[in-house]
């Protein structure tokens, strides 16, 4: 078929072979991977069921000399093989983390991450020298992945003496190691690190280096305890402003993780020391960069510090909309700070930023019945439509209209029953007939009879329908008309 | 008479070139992307050993996001789709159905299913959209949110879920999709972990077709039973693991698939939000958006990760492949059209100098070359215009080199993933991998001309492809 005096041909023909022969090449990888994943398998699953009585006694808590004696003569290769299940867990069981770590003390793993930590990344043992069989993992040159696995077994363990070498692997030409380092000394939480982490983040922060990651070093620095957050004045007080940005970002996050745990969390100055609640008051909720003031706002919240509400106020009032969001969303989370900032927060109810007006709206709904009032004494008296139409929605998606419902059923007077029949009359007519079809019979209809027997709404009703039958109508006749009455 | 023959002649040299350009570039760029995600997507997956999602999963500084679903018509396949949406695993999530004025019982299923409440809303229309009429929702269910609107298509169905949008990010899926637990941790993953901010984050789409679900979720990963299907699943992992990653890789991701991708919803604002110009409004997003970063002098990042999976429903009859087809097609071309000035533009770096032209060339004008390719060598070689020998080689090395791009994705998937668990499948994949420019190709190319023919001289509205219910019915 070769015409060999042509050489196109020729050429056209020998890059086909060459073709097929890759493409055989490629299967025969293909296939040569799933055998040795299969066999890689058979062997993790005969090492589990070999050591599981043994595992399983150990995991329980008792402690057996005889089976630790057994572990620690398994080659290590194939004690990580067998114990990694535990460790690629999401967390390890709090109560568990002293015992793990005695374990692996003992059985020499904490030596050997630290050994393969020291050497650095170029020189990570290989399991040959670690007493791992050939047979083991057979993955020579996989330094990356025994580093970062070794890194990711210290934060799991939370061994607090590790802090050092974790330090270290910030250095790591991997960015991958990188992030496990931060990771697991976030998960460490060791107080000595912190200012470590901070030098590091100035750096970054100013642009003088590219590593650790920037998210990376904020959520690590996140994880430290509020014990810690004093030894963020430094970046507090600094010049640049992005170093100051993102350590207020740093102790935002790390404020508002205390404050999901402790409802009543309040930051003193013997808390945070007297520079730094200095600091946030005087200088970072004014400052220049506009997300730095944000984020202020949000630590404010919690401060113990009669400052606190003026500085909040004015914040209320920033010309930055983004701003003026984060303050009045932070209120809802403390309930004595917005207090007295109940009129500011109703105020921003007026605000020109749609998202304001609906944060504003959560915020009251979230400040208990004084907020829940101020919110149905502004509906109540605004003109605004598109707010009525947001405090409508908002109400309706958390639930609050089947409260009314059942409290208006029940009898309830003042600012509750008039923003009942408002929402009747013509703001909430869809939500509210829906509600009332999901409501129990008897409810709806001493709510309907509730309703009906106001002066207005009985005269709406009589516009539409024939006079002397409003006994004869049945609930379901006013539901149907209900869109009407409001009309 | 012999001034038309060599003026014949001349033409046939010429398309000779064009075919072998066509041929030499496309091959050689898919060969190149091949070797360059292999190795990237080697490393991803070693480095997904140890990085865990619990950390991005508990991270303060891990974004709220909105899942998105437009849905028209839907009612065989929405309600398990939403079921799967909220059992998505991710700290602080939304969904949001936008039914877009079906005519079926799309909303009564979801309403019966969820026991919504009709309520009233406040719309806040920062991009332009058919009037939203109605809003459910369930107290019981706070982060699920049902809307229904005067139809408008697709594009308007996601403007109006962006409008409605309170988070950062959102997550348009599409309706027969079905989104594994941690797939929205692994798409933010690239968002939360790069410090240029990242707009769009798209992951891999694989076939739901063959495999095992209940009440949406996925339980057992199998092959489908039909060869046209099995196809779709070479031709997918050929496009995603390659494909996509290999153009991330260079910086100049164009497709990201709007069946399953994250956006940075002020960003897609600030860039128009989707188009109703095109039939493939998310290719047509991502051109806009790198386009108007340019512009705006803007640093934005595309990205594209290999792990984050969202299974789909692949046409499973000729006819909806073609429908199918013709319409990305359609929409390739028309956004190639309408963003034609970005071409060959220093201003667009890899976008406008490689991306752009490359899938100008090769994957749209490419379709014309290669159909007339096919259809035209019969008559050359009768005409004695081409050495039969040189041809037939010729063909022997396109089919070959086709089989060795399908059967490297398979081993890519072997490499690093390996979804399909058992052996019987993996040797199933290389056959297909092998077989699929045997005729498949073709047929493709076919519907592929098809869509050409079409954006340049027929209708241009969408074709909507029909689902059969594979997430519902939950057995292959």
């Amino acid at each position: 078929m070769i015409d060999h005096s042509d050489p196109v041909t020729q050429l056209a023909f020998m890059i086909v072979v060459s073709v097929v022969a890759g493409t055989f090449l490629l299967i025969a990888v293909a296939l040569f991977r799933r055998w040795q994943q299969i066999r890689y398998g058979r062997y993790v699953h005969a090492l589990q069921r070999k050591y599981r009585p043994v595992l399983a006694g150990i995991l329980s808590g008792a402690r057996s000399p005889a089976a630790i004696e057994i572990l620690r003569e398994m080659p290590m290769a194939e004690l990580e093989v067998l114990l990694e299940p535990l460790f690629s867990r999401r967390k390890l069981p709090e109560r568990s983390l002293v015992f793990f770590q005695a374990l692996c003390l003992e059985l020499g793993l904490i030596e050997l991450w630290h050994s393969r930590l020291a050497r650095g990344p170029r020189m990570a043992a290989p399991y040959s020298q670690s007493g791992a069989s050939r047979e083991s993992l057979g993955r020579p040159g996989m330094g990356l992945l025994l580093r970062a696995k070794s890194i990711r077994n210290l934060g799991k363990l939370r061994h607090r003496p590790s802090w050092p070498l974790l330090v270290k692997a910030l250095d790591d030409p991997r960015a991958e190691v990188q992030f496990v380092a931060l990771r697991a000394l976030g998960a460490l939480g060791a107080p000595e690190s912190f200012p470590l982490l901070r030098e590091r983040l100035h750096a970054v922060a100013q642009g003088n280096s590219q590593s650790p990651p920037l998210r990376g070093l904020r959520a690590a620095m996140a994880s430290f305890d509020l014990a810690c957050a004093p030894a963020l004045v430094p970046s507090l007080r600094h010049g640049d402003g992005n170093v100051r940005l993102q350590g207020t970002e740093i102790l935002r996050m790390i404020v508002s993780r205390e404050a999901a745990f402790q409802p009543h969390l309040t930051l003193t100055a013997e808390l945070l020391s007297p520079q730094m609640v200095e600091l946030l008051l005087a200088a970072l909720a004014i400052d220049a960069n506009s997300e730095t003031r944000a984020r202020t706002a949000e630590i404010i919240v919690f401060l113990a510090d009669p400052r606190a509400t003026r500085a909040l106020r004015n914040l209320l009032l920033d010309h930055q909309w983004f701003v003026r969001l984060r303050t009045v969303q932070a209120l809802a989370h403390l309930r004595q700070a917005a207090a007295p900032l109940h009129v500011q927060i109703r105020g921003c109810l007026r605000d020109s930023h749609w998202q304001v007006r609906e944060a504003a709206i959560q915020t009251l709904l979230s400040l208990g019945p004084e907020g829940t009032h101020h919110l149905y004494e502004h509906f109540l008296a605004s003109p605004n439509h598109p707010t009525r139409e947001q405090i409508v929605e908002v109400i309706e998606r958390r639930g609050v209209v089947f409260e009314l419902v059942e409290m208006y059923s029940n009898g309830a007077n003042g600012v509750d029953a008039r923003m009942v029949e408002q929402l009747a009359a013509e703001s909430a007519r869809v939500g509210l007939s829906g509600i009332l079809r999901s409501v129990p019979p008897e409810v709806r209809l001493r709510f309907l009879s509730r309703l009906f027997s106001s002066a207005e709404a009985k005269m709406r009703f009589h516009e539409g329908t024939q006079p002397g039958l409003e006994s004869a109508v049945s609930t379901e006749h006013v539901l149907e008309f209900l869109p009407r009455v409001a009309a | 008479m012999s001034h038309i023959r060599t003026l014949f002649e001349d033409w046939v040299t010429v398309f000779n070139l064009v075919v072998l350009s066509y041929f030499f570039l496309g091959n050689g760029i898919y060969t190149i992307l091949m070797l360059l995600s292999l190795r990237a997507t080697w490393v991803h997956q070693r480095q997904l050993a140890y990085q865990g999602l619990d950390a991005l999963r508990v991270s303060p500084v891990t974004p709220p996001v909105t899942i998105v679903i437009p849905a028209w018509n839907e009612q065989d396949v929405i309600v398990d789709c939403v079921r799967t949406a909220l059992q998505v695993d991710y700290p602080q999530l939304q969904v949001m159905v936008v039914d877009d004025g079906s005519t079926d019982s799309t909303l009564a299923r979801l309403v019966e299913s969820f026991g919504l409440l009709e309520m009233d809303g406040a719309y806040h229309g920062g991009l332009p959209t058919a009037p939203v009429q109605t809003y459910y929702t369930n107290p019981a269910i706070p982060s699920l949110l049902v809307v229904s609107k005067i139809r408008g298509g697709k594009p308007d169905a996601l403007n109006a879920g962006i409008n409605l949008c309170r988070s950062p990010y959102f997550c348009n899926i599409d309706a027969d999709c079905l989104l594994e637990r941690d797939s929205l941790l692994r798409l933010m993953d690239p968002v939360v972990n790069c410090t240029t901010q990242t707009v769009v984050s798209g992951g891999i789409i694989r076939i739901l077709n063959g495999c095992e679900t209940r009440g949406g979720r996925l339980l057992k990963v199998g092959l489908p039973q039909t060869w046209l299907e099995r196809f779709q699943v070479v031709e997918y992992l050929r496009s995603f693991l390659f494909g996509r990653t290999g153009w991330h890789l260079l910086g100049g991701t164009l497709i990201v698939s709007g069946a399953f991708a994250v956006f940075h919803r002020e960003t897609v604002i600030e860039a128009g939000g989707f188009s109703h110009d095109t039939v493939t409004e998310d290719m047509d997003l991502i051109v806009q958006l790198c386009q108007w970063a340019a512009d705006n002098k803007r640093k934005i990042r595309t990205s594209f990760a290999s792990d984050p999976v969202c299974w789909t429903e692949c046409p499973s009859t000729l006819a909806v492949l073609a429908n199918q087809r013709r319409r990305w097609q359609l929409g390739l071309c028309q956004t190639l059209w309408k963003h034609s000035g970005i071409l060959f533009r220093k201003k667009y770096g890899i976008v406008g100098m490689l991306s752009f032209p490359f899938h100008s060339y090769v994957e749209g004008v490419g379709a014309v070359v290669e159909f007339l390719g096919y259809a035209l060598v019969p008559a050359f070689i009768y005409l004695g215009m081409i050495p039969t020998r040189l041809l037939l080689v010729f063909i022997l090395l396109g089919f070959v080199y086709g089989g060795f791009l399908s059967v490297g994705a398979v081993l890519l998937e072997e490499l690093t993933y390996r979804r399909y668990p058992r052996f019987r499948d993996l040797v199933t994949l290389l056959i297909f991998g092998l077989l699929e420019n045997l005729g498949y190709r073709q047929l493709v190319l076919f519907y592929r001309f098809q869509g050409v023919m079409k954006f340049l001289f027929g209708s241009r509205r969408w074709e909507k492809v029909t689902h059969v219910g594979a997430i519902a019915e939950g057995t292959p």
